[in-house]
């Protein structure tokens, strides 16, 4: 086989590897903060029902944990954007 | 209600218009040109390079809204409000005032930093919220007005830079670790950071995990902040249009695609308007809270 046709190859495998990984990555870190704010709203539901009269002070302290939380899809989507453009 | 009704669907009309704008055109579209920042005026000092372009506007545009609008509404207080203007604001001063500051410093600490506490949240509450009107700032396009070349709308914000939200969070990260220092004095400061019970050979590796633990914060202060806006303007982006241009299925499959996305767009510009940029404002001023508070506490 021709020498060119490998390395033309290996530069395509290059780029779609960077693809897969921004693509994996950003995915599986979307994956466990879903799972993240689940275990959150249901709790909230849950502490709510047990305890209507703390509603507002546990919202607050929900909608900190919400943005907490949902931050860290996009360490997994900043590292995949590093990993595809670095 | 129904000015804002009118308002919102002109701002989505609006934010759907550069897509057709692009797509007319014979230009390829390049989604990063949307974060490109070209020079509009070039300001060179000493090899520093300090010229004012897009990121520079939206900072002024920000803090010119931040100080003008808070003094407008500051001019007008009145003991019977006319209008919302006000009724808005005192609800925003009780949040900051309360919820934000007040539930995390106490009395004497909370009337200190409150005014940086404040100044945090509106800055940021400004410019997010200026990020999500499509304004005439994308110099890299023109689109032909009746002969007048005007830049194309464009969805920029200076917090989707990642050098804004950064700084704020050194400024913040320094003030609080000052606002120890003087509490607890240099050394009793770091030993602070030991959590209580700690004893004998392990105060070291702690004392470590601590320290990298205060750096952490810095990245992910100012990471939370940078990626949230910016990947909701790169939703926005490909949603209104981007996505449509970049498969280029034809006619009939771009049809259905774009009528999907685009109101997919008008769904995560709802999404975004109305709960990201404020709860990213409020996060960023939470957490400050919560780190002031922290630094000057006596029990870990």
């Amino acid at each position: 086989m021709d020498l060119s046709i490998i390395v033309a190859q290996a530069e395509i495998a290059e780029t779609a590897g960077r693809a897969i990984g921004l693509g994996l990555g950003t995915g599986l870190a979307a994956l466990g903060t879903g799972i993240g704010l689940g275990i959150i709203f249901g709790k909230t539901i849950e502490a709510v029902s047990r305890q209507p009269e703390l509603r507002s002070e546990i919202q607050s302290i929900q909608w900190l944990g919400f943005a907490l939380t949902e931050a860290t899809v996009f360490y997994g989507f900043i590292a995949g954007l590093i990993a595809f453009f670095v | 209600m129904r000015r804002m009704t009118y308002l919102l669907g002109a701002a989505i009309v609006a934010l759907l218009a550069p897509s057709t704008a692009l797509a007319s055109g014979d230009a390829a579209l390049n989604p990063s040109d949307e974060f490109a920042l070209p020079p509009w005026v070039e300001i060179n000092i000493g090899g520093l390079d300090l010229s004012i372009n897009k990121a520079v506007f939206y900072i002024l545009l920000a803090t010119a809204l931040t100080i003008f609008i808070t003094i407008w509404i500051a001019n007008r207080m009145a003991a019977r409000p006319t209008g919302k203007a006000q009724v808005i604001m005192e609800s925003a001063y009780s949040l900051m005032r309360n919820n934000i500051t007040g539930g995390n410093l106490d009395g004497k600490m909370a009337a200190k930093w409150f005014p940086f506490i404040a100044t945090l949240f509106l800055f940021i509450w400004f410019s997010n919220m200026i990020g999500y009107l499509p304004l005439p700032t994308n110099t890299m396009h023109t689109v032909d007005v009746f002969g007048l070349e005007i830049p194309a709308f464009g969805l920029y914000a200076a917090t989707a830079n990642i050098s804004v939200p950064l700084i704020l969070a050194v400024v913040v990260w320094i003030s609080y670790h000052v606002e120890g220092i003087r509490h607890h004095g240099f050394i009793g400061y770091i030993r602070s950071w030991v959590p209580a019970g700690v004893e004998g050979f392990m105060v070291g590796p702690i004392l470590v995990i601590e320290a990298l633990s205060h750096f952490v914060r810095l990245l992910s202060l100012s990471l939370r902040l940078f990626a949230n806006i910016l990947a909701g303007h790169l939703l926005l982006l490909f949603m209104a249009g981007g996505l449509v241009i970049l498969l280029g299925m034809g006619l009939a499959g771009s049809l259905i695609i774009g009528v999907a996305t685009g109101a997919l767009g008008v769904a995560f510009f709802l999404f975004e308007i109305g709960l990201v940029a404020t709860l990213q404002a409020f996060i960023f001023a939470t957490l400050t809270a919560i780190y002031l508070g922290g630094a000057v506490a006596d029990e870990h």
